[in-house]
């Protein structure tokens, strides 16, 4: 035991356990709280307890954008900076702008989810401590984590520590910052 | 050990079954009435009934070969559904034959003997050719859906699990094909039934607007009906939100793709501005018709498309099925938008006023009443789910999932 702690790290051998472990440590309060797991678990949202992405919202917001631009833009170009006939048609000739403002609604839209994504993510993040435990490279391959951090209220380096050998975890780690 | 479950349909369809007869009676009886007076006008509002009505049991053929074809848990607890549409086609057909033998009282084109187009298209555009054609149709849709169905049954009357997998891999493989003549005859069908109400205009886009527009229609219709048999046995224990949120999502596919041929549609002639090509926006965009076309825009398309973007709403077996119910009304102004405003007999030339007729309400009456009569039926002929498809248990899992 050292004072220089990031948080604690349980391995378990199967999602199931994880799961199980992990509504344990939201029914005992702890907030600051993370699974790590080879493949989606879809379970471990609710029993983490965490919220929703906004993500979504943030995506249609992108597209209103996209879609508000691709009209800026034409009638910028068609009616107010350059307007010449073409095909005998109106300068703000709204069906012809309809699949420019749809193809930038598509790419606003891409670009807020997959920017969007990587930055909600905390990506880029070139160091993180929990990879201090080398074990923890199999959190890719076959095991299954929990990390409790110390910035968690609830955090006590004795008291949390006993609490996760109570999980029937494989083994738990001090992470070190 | 799922065999052993009882999957049958609840009594409650019998009750459906007669309510919908009673009430298709009736309308058909008034209907008849109005025959009398004006037979054209009672012709069109029939085709107005029996391209939605109809549309949903040859939509339903659409659905069932594409949900073969894609697989999926949603596909597994909406196939009986779709197949007791597909097992409509029958009466169906019977449905088409008012259309059939009074089709010189309904399509101008069958009065232009001396109009200079129709006699170039006289080839195609012939009352025997038309007629056979429409059989050749029914006989290609029925034989799709015939051995789809006869497979279906084997699956479920057979122990064997090997045959069982073998059965539902045949019918994946019959879909490829499929569906591709499914396109095909849906095109034909479609400009064989409402685009030559208009002799003299034609859309590359036709078909595809129905196989979009009845597939959507099928959609909406069997997510009301599995919204109507979520909360009683045996569907409890198989739907669930989840089923319910991959079916909504289809239907805010098949919303995009119904507004993006329309407009595609529009576009096009919008953008060749020909003269033969423009009338059919120039009658749909004045008075009354232009209003009814604003609120398909708005409706059909913009409204369900962002309730649909809600992961909430599409959740929600009760709010999904109030949309699809609200969806299906629109498809029904949908088409009426493409029938009324074609021109009528005698009234070559002239752009036709906005006009509603008490029947365009009685016939998708008569036509619904017989053709859910028909449905409930076919529905309580079989297990509500396929008892022995191999995917059950992951799709019946997949539905309670997070």
């Amino acid at each position: 035991m050292n004072d220089n702690i990031y948080g604690y790290l349980a391995e378990f051998d199967t999602p199931t356990q994880l799961v199980e472990a992990a509504r344990k440590v939201r029914l005992a309060g702890y907030t600051k709280t993370d699974a790590f797991s080879p493949f989606p678990i879809h379970e471990i949202d609710e029993a983490l307890g965490i919220k929703r992405s906004i993500l979504p919202f943030l995506v249609f917001a992108g597209g209103v954008t996209g879609l508000l631009t691709g009209l800026a833009l034409q009638w910028f170009v068609h009616v107010f900076d350059y307007p010449i006939i073409v095909g005998g048609r109106p300068y703000f000739s709204l069906p012809s702008f309809i699949p420019p403002m749809f193809e930038l609604t598509i790419l606003f839209a891409a670009f807020t989810a997959v920017f969007g994504m990587i930055l909600l993510n905390g990506l880029p993040k070139p160091y993180h401590p929990v990879f201090n435990v080398p074990r923890f490279a199999l959190a890719t391959r076959e095991k299954f984590f929990l990390l409790i951090e110390r910035q968690d209220p609830k955090f006590d380096l004795q008291e949390t520590r006993n609490f996760m050998q109570s999980l029937n975890a494989q083994e738990v780690f001090d992470v070190d910052e | 050990m799922i065999s052993n479950t009882n999957f049958d349909a609840p009594e409650d369809i019998t009750r459906w079954r007669t309510l919908a007869l009673g009430i298709g009676g009736i309308a058909t009886v008034v209907w008849l009435v109005g025959c009398f007076f004006n037979t054209e006008q009672a012709l069109r509002s029939w085709l107005l009934g029996f391209i939605f009505w109809g549309g949903i049991g040859i939509g339903s053929l659409g659905v069932l070969i594409l949900q073969y074809l894609t697989g999926g848990a949603w596909g597994v607890v909406i196939r009986r559904i779709v197949e007791a549409g597909s097992r409509t086609l029958p009466v169906v057909f019977v449905l088409f034959l008012p259309i059939m033998l009074g089709v010189t009282h309904l399509y101008e084109w069958t009065h232009l003997a001396d109009d200079k187009i129709i006699q170039l298209r006289q080839p195609y555009l012939s009352v025997e050719w038309w007629i056979f054609r429409t059989c050749l149709y029914f006989v290609l849709w029925g034989v799709m859906a015939y051995l789809l169905n006869k497979w279906s049954l084997q699956q479920d009357q057979t122990n064997d699990p090997q045959v069982a997998l073998k059965l539902s891999q045949d019918s994946s493989k019959f879909s490829g094909p499929a569906m591709v003549f499914y396109v095909f005859v849906v095109t034909f069908a479609a400009i064989d039934w409402v685009m030559t109400l208009d002799p003299h205009w034609y859309s590359t886009m036709w078909g595809f607007l129905y196989t979009a527009g009845w597939g959507l229609s099928c959609f909406c219709f069997a997510v009301a009906i599995l919204a109507l048999l979520a909360d009683k046995e045996p569907m409890n224990r198989i739907v669930g939100k989840r089923h319910f949120q991959d079916i909504g999502k289809l239907m805010l596919a098949l919303v995009m793709v119904w507004a993006y041929f329309n407009f595609s549609q529009f576009l096009i002639i919008w953008s060749g501005n020909l003269p033969e090509e423009t009338t059919y926006y120039l009658t749909r965009m004045k008075g009354t018709w232009g209003i009814i076309g604003v609120l398909l825009i708005v409706f059909h398309f913009a409204f369900p498309f962002l309730v649909l973007l809600s992961r909430d709403t599409k959740r929600n077996a009760k709010w999904l099925a109030m949309l699809a119910i609200f969806i299906l009304l629109l498809r029904l102004l949908d088409m009426f938008y493409m029938i009324g405003p074609s021109p009528m007999i005698g009234n070559h030339g002239e752009e036709m006023e906005f006009h509603i007729s008490w029947m365009d309400f009685v016939a998708p009456i008569a036509v619904g009443g017989i053709w859910l009569w028909y449905f409930f039926g076919e529905l309580a002929k079989r297990p509500l789910v396929p008892i022995n498809e191999p995917f059950l248990p992951d799709a019946i899992k997949h539905g309670i999932e997070h």
